[in-house]
């Protein structure tokens, strides 16, 4: 932690960056921190409750933070890819960002990280995050947040193949052991598969009933950083803007399949869901099917083309009617 | 609007057993009711429920708040059919059948009552008003849900009584039962079999120790400067609520948004007055993603989009979809010009509406502090700790001057 703290506060002296984006304890669990001023640089904390991803905050249209000058990000290996995503599709230049990239031993479920995407209430279902927020209190802090456990690590951590970011101008931290695996997401996502059509109907119009539309997957996504978005096109007008169970399947169809491919699975669209919709399993499975079409996956190595920008001779070709 | 709320109301008690057969008796009936339960995934919603098993009461924070059941995140305004040069336009029914709301959120029904004074304003909103007058809201006065809860930072309190027709105290076995308007007293009276007159007070048990009254003040209409009168209102005050002798009181520490207790609501409202520029607003939004999750959650936040969505090329409907200022396009003009081009001004608005201009234009907070948007803001924004902020700004600035 220290190490972290003493690189942000000689980056911010020595004037190499204008801000510092990282993690702070909020008054209401960790949250993203600016930090200007080389003394605030101690606000900084990394543990396994920082769930975000920062480079979110590197999209241009965040216009509000331009003032702030050039950015030094802190960024896990999930993180990474995001970065890596936005430099391979030209949203910036690698020379834009100083990115600390920290060792990581893997983090919490949002809900029981930070609570939010729980919405503090309930037990878990099927898709949900699992067990909601927590009781009032239960939200831990510093050192006594929830241990991880096959049941309290995030979904994406599974996967995760970057736990000492490449991309990174500086490495912090000590390497801690890899974090326990969780199979929810995958038995869920099998699950799926074993529905029949209709099932599998059912499923996702029960949970697509309660989008509101508030596109707060979308805002919050790092690799959503268009200007203006198809959902918000109104001529003509590709998506209805009305929540009905018809202009939700649309959104959420369209959403998933313009991160296919890209997609860094941050899991920041599912956290912010103020409706709960498990949109990590959409994202995942799309992922899944790049993986085994195109050989592709997330990396946080900007050089490898993703196939969405790419060809290749031997690309899979027998959906193509 | 609600005639004889001045009325000292007596206070009944009711059973877990009569509830449910309340419950039943409703349905049966043909009344919806609204309450608390689980939906698919597991979390707590208000919804439509069969019977008083589905409720779960104090059971958690319903994820949104009540007003979707008097705004609905869509609805239909009319619909149109072309037939060459002529269109017909067809209305929608703007009076609906009877519901009532079981086990509210004592935030969520302030919402609904401060939601009122925009509705019934320069435009009567028939849609709005259909639903209110159909609807008796019962809500349960509340224990707490986390430290997010801020009802006493806003003058509020988890015992207000503000916005609902009856309120429910948990007691043994069941609940006592308040009512404070004349709605409240006619669900009471249409089903008196169900209800007891609750036992004489026991002042030793009373914990508000207060005389067994309900004054429903909080429920009055407002003056314009409203919001100022709340604010004289000692640390813990019960914003006009009297708790039934025999209910408990919800501890102070409840609710208060992890600053500690209610601010000057007055001297946030003065200062915001002053204060469109200022340095807090540069700063206040780095981490904000300009989502709106908070006002799809938000029992006051009121704003809609009217839309027309053609079915085809003869008819079509015309609707209105729940907005957010916090979104970009909210404010974008058709030159492409746009007044609030980031996020801070943006933020800035979400704060003056709901502690200046609201406060000014109706003498009511556009905030319950039900903490929801705390609970789910992705990028951890604090509305108590916000406030709490401009209270600290208020406070420097009246001592200098």
């Amino acid at each position: 932690m220290q190490e972290l703290r003493d690189l942000a506060r000689k980056l911010l002296s020595d004037g190499a960056v204008g801000v510092v984006i990282g993690y702070e304890e909020g008054p209401h669990g960790v949250r993203p921190a600016f930090i200007t001023d080389g003394a605030d640089a101690d606000k900084l904390i990394f543990d396994r409750r920082c769930v975000q991803n920062l480079a979110t905050y590197l999209a241009p249209r965040r216009n509000h933070l331009g003032k702030l000058g050039k950015k030094a990000l802190v960024v896990k290996g999930c993180d990474a890819r995001a970065v890596a995503g936005l430099i391979r599709e030209t949203q910036i230049k690698r020379e834009d960002v100083v990115i600390i990239g920290v060792r990581c031993g893997g983090v919490l479920r949002s809900d029981l990280a930070i609570g939010n995407g729980g919405s503090g209430n309930g037990e878990g279902g099927i898709g949900g995050g699992g067990a909601g927020r927590p009781a009032a209190g239960a939200v831990a802090t510093g050192a006594a947040a929830v241990a991880l456990t096959p049941e309290t690590v995030a979904d994406r951590c599974a996967e995760c193949d970057i736990r000492e970011p490449h991309l990174a101008d500086h490495l912090v931290g000590e390497l801690p052991p890899a974090p326990p695996v969780s199979k929810r997401r995958e038995e869920l996502i099998a699950k799926i598969e074993a529905m029949t059509p209709g099932e599998r109907w059912d499923f996702w119009q029960q949970e697509l009933e309660r989008c509101v539309l508030c596109h707060a997957c979308r805002e919050v996504c790092p690799m959503c950083f268009c200007e203006r978005c198809v959902a918000d096109k109104t001529v003509p007008q590709w998506l209805e803007s009305s929540p009905t169970g018809r202009a939700n399947f649309a959104w959420h169809l369209t959403r998933a399949l313009h991160q296919a491919g890209r997609c860094c699975d941050c899991g920041e669209c599912e956290r912010a869901c103020p409706a709960d919709i498990p949109l990590g399993l959409l994202n995942r499975k799309l992922a899944q099917v790049v993986e085994e079409r195109y050989e592709f996956r997330a990396t946080d190595d900007p050089e490898i083309p993703a196939p969405v920008g790419s060809y290749k001779l031997n690309d899979t070709q027998e959906f193509i009617l | 609007m609600r005639p004889g709320v001045q009325r000292v109301m007596k206070t009944r008690s009711i059973s877990r057993e009569n509830l449910a057969a309340l419950v039943a008796d409703l349905v049966k009936g043909g009344t919806d009711v609204v309450a608390p339960a689980r939906a698919s995934d597991g979390k707590v919603d208000y919804r439509r429920v069969a019977k008083f098993d589905e409720i779960t009461m104090n059971g958690g924070m319903p994820r949104r708040s009540l007003k979707e059941f008097f705004l609905p995140p869509t609805e239909a305004l009319f619909s149109w059919k072309q037939k060459q040069a002529d269109i017909t336009l067809e209305p929608v029914p703007t009076t609906f059948g009877p519901a009532v709301v079981l086990g509210a959120r004592p935030c969520d029904t302030a919402g609904v009552v401060v939601l009122d004074k925009v509705m019934g304003w320069d435009f009567r909103d028939e849609l709005w008003f259909g639903r209110r007058e159909a609807t008796t809201i019962v809500s349960l006065a509340c224990s707490g849900v986390d430290d997010s809860c801020f009802c006493r930072v806003v003058g509020l309190s988890p015992e207000t009584e503000k916005g609902a027709d009856l309120v429910l105290y948990p007691a043994d076995g069941g609940f006592l039962a308040q009512p404070v308007t004349e709605k409240g007293e006619a669900l009471i009276s249409a089903h008196s079999a169900r209800f007891v007159d609750a036992p004489a007070g026991d002042p030793g048990k009373a914990t508000a120790g207060k005389e067994k009254k309900a004054t429903a003040a909080a429920a009055a209409p407002a003056t314009p400067g409203g919001a100022k009168s709340e604010t004289v209102l000692p640390a813990g005050a019960k914003a006009g609520t009297a708790i039934p002798a025999g209910a408990t009181a919800a501890p102070a520490s409840v609710g208060t948004g992890g600053i500690g207790g209610p601010v000057d609501l007055g001297s946030v409202h003065d200062w915001l007055a002053d204060h469109f520029e200022h340095p807090l607003w540069e700063a206040i939004a780095f981490r904000c993603h300009g989502c709106g999750a908070c006002a799809s959650v938000c029992p006051t936040c009121h704003c809609f989009d009217i839309v027309d969505e053609p079915e085809g090329v003869t008819e079509g409907t015309r609707r209105r979809n729940w907005d957010t200022c916090q979104e970009g396009r909210f404010t974008l003009h058709a030159s492409g010009h746009n007044p609030r081009a980031q996020q801070n001004a943006r933020f800035r608005q979400r704060v003056m509406h709901k502690f200046y201009i609201y406060p000014e234009k109706f003498g009511e907070t556009l905030c319950t502090g039900c903490g929801r948007c705390v609970r789910d803001c992705p990028g951890g924004m604090d509305l108590p700790e916000i406030v709490a902020k401009i209270a600290a700004l208020a406070t420097k600035d009246s001592v200098r001057s």
